[in-house]
């Protein structure tokens, strides 16, 4: 076992599908024998509300259910002002992973507070570490619902970037998503992986063109 | 070996100490551990009781006829059933007895910050508190064995950190379920008994003086005595610098952060280990108390003649909502980084579903100026400034008594309406209704009926259809109950015909007696209601008046586009179709 784990923070908003993403997740790693703490942290919003959760993985067991600030290896996150709640806690060589889709905050829709004059996904780009952005408008597809499987197209991306199994992964997929829903979401899967593909081979090539 | 969070670890460890009987009422973060034992095991009968004083009166009487009984409840509930906690305090206990109660450390549900641990203080009864979802389960089992053998009722401190992390859990695969059952006292009486006996028949040896009395203070200590030797108290000498005394989650996080301090980790943190606290700080330089909460350890440590560093290095709410491994690394590690987090994130202020009934109420209030006040639950997300229809609101089931009392200080002259859901009207605001109509008030009361208690996921209530212990014939109705009370003028409309509400409020408002408007339409997140079509807003039309934004519905957005240009618009995802947004635009801009 080379990889001794990780810690990964995934965030978005309510009803985004975040803490099915763990559990997917930690069935993966708990198959490969790993030791796991997942805390969720869901706020006061109902639908919409900000919510993180975080992931560790580990040879040795999992002391701290929290993340420290500059200990996470990788971002996920749906949302992208969410993402950018997070940036601080990324190791120095850490991995952003994230959707440009964005949920409107109500203090700045009853101008309570000004809203972030940059633009965020720009912000995102700034930060210094190795960054991958998703629109999921760019990749509306008639074959799922890109809007309610997001958090499977990034689960896709996310194996592919990792080098992991599809096939284990996509059997976790169909083992614990509902039966009607099993198809749409192997579709935004495979999804995910492709694009994650054609990103890999784009910065490849920038790293050879330099 | 299991993957469980800990109220599923909680509810395993109820399974396994042979608990017979679990009643309390929802509560963020520990409702779950009433639904899992509910799910998973169901030789346990579980009711969710009308509220948390009944609950935990459930649970007395269920220990009483000797079965080990559980009571769940988070702590604002445990405010409601303290009367009840001190009733149990001290008295003959038969079948165990465990109280689990949810602290909302962090506030990250918005609650206030409480600290269950205070009860511990208070009532003289042990407290546990577990670190993660194995010890959960384990002291679960360990709360009913203390209770039994030292004749008390014990509390069980759980948070949202613990409620809401997924860690492993060992568990006995073999285990068949077995109800315990112990009767060793024929009467339990409250202190009140108990201390008249004591005062006036000391050293009686008469039989039914000597059944009545129960020696707690004798019981207590010895437990004092005895908790110094449990393994649940975790004495790990290491480094003789750095000390910490800690118990729940801070300890994983002392321990990440301080790799070679010596620490005690207490799983009962009330009553103290007083020799293994005195092992620890003879053995360290320095030695610091890290508990989530109050200063709770801190105090009773101090107590005890043993000096410690807690608040004054780590100064409590509001500079801190609770412990993370970051504030520790900040304050003992030196030379950590500091990494902040971007400045000028824009917060997330807690909104209604779209298509919510109380979003229909709120803009009626708000058109009319009618004063009103909010009960708690999802009614208290119309006080937040971005849609500001109340102007008080406190605790679960206060919105009657506080509008009567409004209405009789200023003698009636201007209706204060009170807004209630129907979680809080049968957890204790029917009281506030009884007592307004014996008391010839003239207020009107709001009751929206969602069929079940909507905030903490929906879980049922005397008024739903549907339940651990359901029956159609058993079903209460409001609108039954309000006529039998004794309101004077009731009527039942539909959240969504607004014009048909409109007028039933302001009729109700209007009408020189006292009267009831129930808002009916079943929690569109529960219940799944089906969507109608979208609505959207034509952008020519909008003037960007906001109006439409200050009703705080989750579908309707302000953000710029990709072309830079700030648009009001609704988020066809979210929308469900109720049209609300399009009877609010002066302008005509919002249609289907």
């Amino acid at each position: 076992m080379q990889d001794t784990g990780k810690n990964i923070i995934i965030a978005g908003v309510g009803g985004q599908g975040i803490l099915l993403f763990s559990n997917l997740l930690s069935k993966f790693y708990m198959k490969l024998g790993y030791e796991l703490k997942i805390s969720d942290v869901i706020g006061l919003g109902q639908r919409g509300g900000g919510v993180e959760s975080h992931f560790r993985y580990s040879n040795k067991p999992v002391l701290s259910p929290f993340i420290k600030a500059g200990d996470a290896d990788y971002v996920i996150s749906f949302e992208q002002t969410e993402t950018l709640r997070y940036l601080h806690c990324l190791k120095e060589d850490g991995v952003i992973l994230s959707s440009t889709f964005e949920l409107s905050t109500s203090s700045v829709n009853t101008r309570l507070e000004k809203d972030m004059p940059e633009s965020k996904t720009e912000l995102i780009r700034k930060s210094g570490k190795k960054t991958f952005i998703v629109d999921p408008d760019e990749n509306k597809n008639p074959d799922f619902d890109i809007s309610k499987m997001m958090n499977i197209v990034m689960l896709g991306f996310y194996s592919e970037y990792r080098g992991y199994n599809h096939d284990e992964m996509i059997q976790i997929v169909k083992e614990n998503v509902p039966e009607k829903f099993v198809e749409g979401n192997i579709k935004a899967y495979e999804k995910g992986w492709a694009i994650a593909r054609a990103e890999l081979v784009a910065k490849e090539s920038e790293v050879s063109n330099c | 070996m299991v993957m469980m969070n800990g109220n599923e670890a909680v509810a395993r460890g109820a399974f396994e100490a042979g608990v017979k009987v679990a009643a309390g009422f929802p509560g963020t973060p520990s409702t779950e551990v009433m639904d899992y034992t509910h799910q998973r095991y169901p030789d346990i009968y579980c009711e969710w009781s009308t509220n948390e004083k009944v609950g935990l009166e459930v649970a007395i009487g269920a220990s009483f006829a000797g079965y080990r009984s559980l009571a769940i409840m988070k702590t604002v509930g445990l405010h409601v059933a303290a009367d009840a906690l001190g009733g149990a305090a001290g008295s003959q206990i038969n079948g165990g007895l465990v109280i689990v109660v949810g602290d909302d450390v962090g506030r990250i549900a918005g609650d206030d910050y409480n600290d269950v641990r205070h009860y511990g203080n208070m009532f003289n009864i042990p407290v546990l508190e577990p670190s993660d979802s194995q010890d959960a389960k384990d002291l679960m089992v360990k709360a009913f064995e203390i209770s039994e053998e030292y004749t008390t009722p014990v509390i069980l401190k759980i948070t949202s950190v613990i409620c809401k992390t997924t860690s492993r859990v060992i568990i006995d695969e073999e285990y068949t379920y077995e109800a315990k059952c112990r009767v060793k006292y024929p009467v339990s009486f409250s202190k009140v008994i108990m201390t008249t006996m004591m005062m006036n028949a000391k050293g009686s040896e008469h039989p039914k003086l000597v059944k009545c009395f129960n020696d707690f203070p004798a019981h207590m200590k010895r437990l004092a005595d005895d908790c110094n030797d449990f393994d649940i108290n975790k004495l790990e000498l290491n480094g003789k610098k750095i000390g910490v005394i800690t118990a729940g989650t801070p300890y994983f996080y002392t321990k990440e952060v301080l790799p070679d301090a010596s620490i005690l980790k207490l799983g009962l943190v009330m009553p103290l280990p007083e020799k293994l606290i005195r092992e620890l700080a003879e053995h360290v330089d320095e030695l610091y108390v890290i508990e989530d909460g109050h200063d709770i350890l801190e105090k009773n440590i101090k107590d005890l003649g043993v000096s410690v560093i807690g608040k004054e290095l780590f100064p409590k709410f509001p500079e801190m909502t609770r412990f993370t491994p970051d504030i520790i690394e900040e304050k003992l590690v030196p030379d950590a980084p500091k990494r902040a987090i971007m400045e000028g994130i824009p917060f997330r202020l807690p909104v209604s579903c779209a298509g919510c009934s109380h979003l229909f109420i709120t803009q009626i209030l708000k058109k009319h100026k009618i004063k009103a006040a909010a009960d708690v639950t999802c009614g208290l997300i119309g006080c937040f400034p971005h849609t500001e229809a109340y102007s008080l609101q406190k605790c679960m089931g206060s919105s009657i008594a506080l509008s009567h009392g409004y209405n009789v200080a200023t003698d009636h002259r201007e209706n204060f309406v009170a807004m209630i859901g129907d979680g809080g009207f049968w957890a204790t605001g029917i009281n506030g209704l009884m007592n307004l109509i014996f008391n010839d008030s003239q207020s009107t009361v709001i009751i929206v009926d969602n069929s079940c208690l909507a905030m903490t996921g929906g879980q049922h209530i005397a008024s739903s259809e549907f339940g651990f212990n359901y029956k159609p014939e058993n079903k209460l109705e409001i609108a039954k109950v309000c006529e039998a009370i004794g309101v004077k003028d009731i009527v039942t409309v539909d959240a969504y015909e607004i014009e048909t509400l409109e007028n039933a409020i302001l009729n109700a408002v209007n009408a020189k007696t006292n009267s009831v408007v129930i808002v009916k339409k079943p929690c569109i997140t529960k219940f799944k209601l089906p969507k109608s079509d979208p609505y959207h807003i034509d952008q020519d039309l909008c003037t960007q008046c906001r109006k439409c934004v200050n009703i705080g519905c989750l579908a309707i957005e302000s953000k710029k586009g990709k072309d830079g240009k700030v648009e009001i618009f609704i988020n066809e995802d979210l929308c469900v179709g109720c049209g609300l947004c399009s009877t609010a635009c002066k302008f005509d801009a919002i249609m289907l």
